[in-house]
């Protein structure tokens, strides 16, 4: 970590040093941004703008006529349950993302660190379901959960837990944490990857100096590991976060929301809204209202992970 | 260090120099294509936003009005992808390319789910294609309060051309009197559909009461068979339960005025009576487990019906075309009824939820060649491909039709028959109210609603729609 840092240094040292082509460098990097920001601003920032603006109108997408409602439709987001119920799906999606995928990624790439090469082949194996597409993922899933022909009630069944099973994906008590596991299930192998890229930089003499100094594997994790994998895990609770506030595809290949709201999210409601039922002005609404509230919540979560801590 | 730096900083300039050039030929363009959606106000009417969309379009600038002989495009969407349907279109195109050679067609086939999406982007954009294809009712409505879409009715009444259609075909096209589509491509009653031989196995008969299908329920349960497959997930399947339950009971008007909101009410008792009736079909363990998560896209119901587990499904006539090319084996066991009558109800049982002639084709108002894009969509739906589509097991939506095959002629009789053929709801509905339809019917199916929450709910979705600024 130390030497890391001072490498750091040494390369912001000599970027900012006084050359004499200081204004031609400021240039060339200026030059070799403007294609990417150009791409962002049409693609990215342009399309935000204009559905910021969107907001303010009602549209049924097709006519060239748009009424100005004012703040109407965001008034209408504020005392709409539909929203709120899909806000509170995502909030529990990123709750129970976090608690769940976090900690088995972490112990999955502890397990692998640890086996080393003994264990290569299911550092393979583990990967494979970040190498599916989601929709791949979710229709394998729909199949799984199949009452008359899936796995999950016949299994419960052999175990003689029948009294458990449910109709995983139509019940609406269920249908949200069915999905959920199947996110978990996709998305493990990407943290556990992340995590372990840092263990494998961890240099071994800490190890080493920490079992001199007499301590055992156990507390070596604890004390030591966990410590140094401090920024990795607020990076990977930081993208957790985001990602579970934007979900949209592997909810709307296995449910498209339903039943009843269920699994409804603030991205799925915004789609339908604005394809489904002709409310253009309105879907840019919640689409803007969700642009706000994940900006928010990431620039906070950026905020906590860079917060500088002592060693 | 510092002259390898000063070479590549060379080559970097140049490739700056490229990269630059090359950006701005994308920024320019990418407004063209970009602005439209983004900014759409910027086209205040849609006589407008043909002026600005003509550089975008295919269309070459000087071909306004094509007098005879001059080249002419014409951009065509269809969504018929399944089975024989691409080369029904075809064929059909390529028919009337030969007779007219100076009209370039350009087919563009799309899968259902893609084109719902695009089609409203591409208009929403001043992109429309010249022809592309409906399911009518609400959401052509939308098009036509848009402006979106042209008046057909002097091309149909021009040689008494809307003769040569079933009367029930106009419905879901016609707004205040005028005609905004051509039906074409099939007609789809919502029908049982069910298994012979299961039936025969436990001794039933088609039920020609409700009383006697809630009694065929309770032996197919009693033998371990779901009576009914339904896959709700999309919950479109379900809602021809709820139809057919309003119509039984009331007949078509009841749904009609509170629809069109003359003097109507979804709040009515029918609505709710019909809930509940639902509900007692639930409740009776008329459909499989987990009928409210299970997709029809996936082809769960047919898997349901193909391996004995369920004897029937209420499914739209296209099932019996599906089940034909993908299981013939099974075909051969497969039959069909009218939804039962509903001894204490007022509708006549003869009716028939469903839709004549769907897919329709409009006309786009940003179509700089409506005259030849009619003239091509009749090359669809002529003798020719009348006798095309009845050969893929279609009935095209034409008085002329006659068919040998005993099912299409038992289906043809149906509708001819039929005093009256309700559209689907979710497609007769403004597409907003349909969402809400979809989702209360889904929510009976789950008893996580009461009937009368749901009929309230739907009157209110109905109520807001009204108030809304037309």
């Amino acid at each position: 970590m130390a030497t890391q840092t001072a490498a750091a240094h040494a390369i912001t040292r000599r970027q900012s040093a006084p050359h004499g082509w200081l204004s031609e460098q400021t240039i060339t990097t200026t030059l070799f941004l403007l294609p990417a920001l150009a791409f962002l601003v049409v693609f990215i920032v342009w399309p935000i703008l204009s559905s910021v603006e969107l907001s303010f109108f009602e549209w049924n997408g097709l006519s060239a006529n748009r009424t100005f409602v004012g703040l109407g439709n965001w008034s209408k987001l504020f005392g709409d349950g539909i929203f709120w119920r899909a806000f509170t799906n995502n909030i529990i999606i990123v709750v129970l993302s976090i608690a769940i995928q976090i900690p088995i990624a972490m112990a999955l790439a502890v397990l692998l660190h640890r086996g080393g090469r003994k264990l290569q082949f299911f550092k393979v194996v583990y990967f494979f379901p970040l190498l599916m597409s989601t929709v791949a993922v979710g229709i394998l899933f729909k199949y799984v959960y199949d009452l008359q022909f899936g796995v999950v009630t016949p299994l419960l069944e052999t175990l003689g837990l029948k009294a458990l099973s449910r109709d995983w994906l139509g019940d609406p008590n269920v249908a949200l944490f069915s999905v959920i596991v199947v996110i978990c299930w996709q998305f493990i192998p990407f943290y556990m990857v992340l995590f372990l890229a840092q263990l494998l930089n961890i240099p071994e003499d800490i190890h080493e100096a920490a079992m001199i100094d007499g301590a055992t594997e156990n507390q070596y994790f604890w004390r030591v590991e966990l410590h140094l994998m401090r920024g990795i895990i607020a990076t990977a609770i930081t993208l957790s976060l985001i990602g579970s506030l934007k979900y949209f595809d592997l909810i709307w290949v296995m449910t498209e929301g339903g039943p009843s709201r269920s699994t409804e999210l603030m991205a799925t409601y915004m789609y339908k809204e604005a394809f489904a039922s002709f409310h253009m002005g309105y879907g840019s609404t919640i689409a803007t209202a969700m642009f706000i509230i994940v900006m928010i919540v990431a620039l906070t979560a950026l905020a906590i992970g860079q917060r500088p801590r002592e060693a | 260090m510092k002259i390898n730096n000063r070479i590549s900083m060379r080559g970097a300039w140049k490739m700056m120099a490229l990269t630059l050039i090359a950006l701005t030929v994308a920024a320019c363009s990418a407004p063209l294509t970009q602005a439209p959606t983004a900014a759409p106000s910027q086209a205040p009417t849609s006589a407008a936003a043909q002026a600005t969309q003509a550089p975008a379009a295919t269309q070459p600038p000087a071909a306004t009005q094509a007098p005879a002989g001059q080249p002419v495009d014409i951009s065509f969407w269809h969504i018929q992808t399944n089975g024989s349907g691409p080369q029904l279109i075809e064929q059909a195109v390529e028919r009337f390319k030969a007779d007219n050679p100076n009209v370039n067609v350009e087919n563009v086939p799309l899968t259902n789910d893609a084109y719902k999406t695009k089609i409203k982007v591409a208009a929403g954009a001043g992109n429309a294609p010249c022809i592309f294809p409906t399911w009518g009712g609400g959401p052509l409505y939308e098009y036509v309060k848009s402006n979106q879409v042209i008046d057909l009715t002097p091309y149909m009444t021009k040689d008494n051309y809307k003769d040569r259609f079933l009367d029930a075909a106009f419905t879901p096209i016609t707004f205040d009197g005028k005609i905004y589509g051509v039906p074409v491509e099939n007609t789809s009653l919502a029908l049982i559909h069910y298994n012979k031989a299961l039936f025969e196995k436990y001794n039933l008969t088609p039920p020609q009461t409700y009383d006697d299908l809630l009694k065929v329920v309770q032996i197919l349960k009693e033998n371990d068979v779901a009576p009914f497959a339904l896959a709700n997930k999309p919950k479109w399947p379900g809602s021809m339960f709820f139809m057919y339950l309003v119509d039984r009971l009331a007949g078509p008007e009841v749904f009609a005025k509170a629809a069109t909101r003359t003097g109507g009410s979804f709040e009515d008792p029918v609505f709710i009576e019909a809930g509940k009736r639902l509900q007692e079909l639930v409740e009776a363990g008329a459909f499989q487990e987990g009928y409210n998560g299970l997709d029809y896209d996936a082809g769960g119901t047919r898997a349901l019906l193909y391996s004995g587990k369920a004897a029937m499904e209420l499914m739209g006539t296209w099932e019996a075309s599906i089940i034909k090319t993908e299981n013939p084996e099974f075909y051969k066991n497969l039959g069909f009824f009218p939804f039962p009558a509903l001894t204490d109800g007022k509708g006549d049982p003869k009716d028939i939820v469903g839709t004549v002639g769907d897919n329709f084709y409009s006309i786009s108002a940003t179509c700089k060649n409506p005259d030849e894009a009619f003239k091509l969509i009749q090359y669809l739906i002529d003798d020719t491909s009348v006798a095309a589509r009845a050969k893929d097991g279609r009935i095209p939506p034409v008085k002329s039709f006659k068919t040998d095959d005993p099912e299409l002629q038992q289906i043809l009789q149906l509708i001819q028959q039929a005093p009256s053929v309700q559209l689907w709801y979710d497609q007769y509905l403004p597409p907003a109210v349909g969402e809400v339809h979809k989702d209360t019917s889904q929510a009976l199916f789950g008893l996580t609603m009461t009937p009368e929450e749901a009929a309230k709910q739907l009157e209110q979705a109905m109520a807001d729609y009204a108030k809304q600024p037309q």
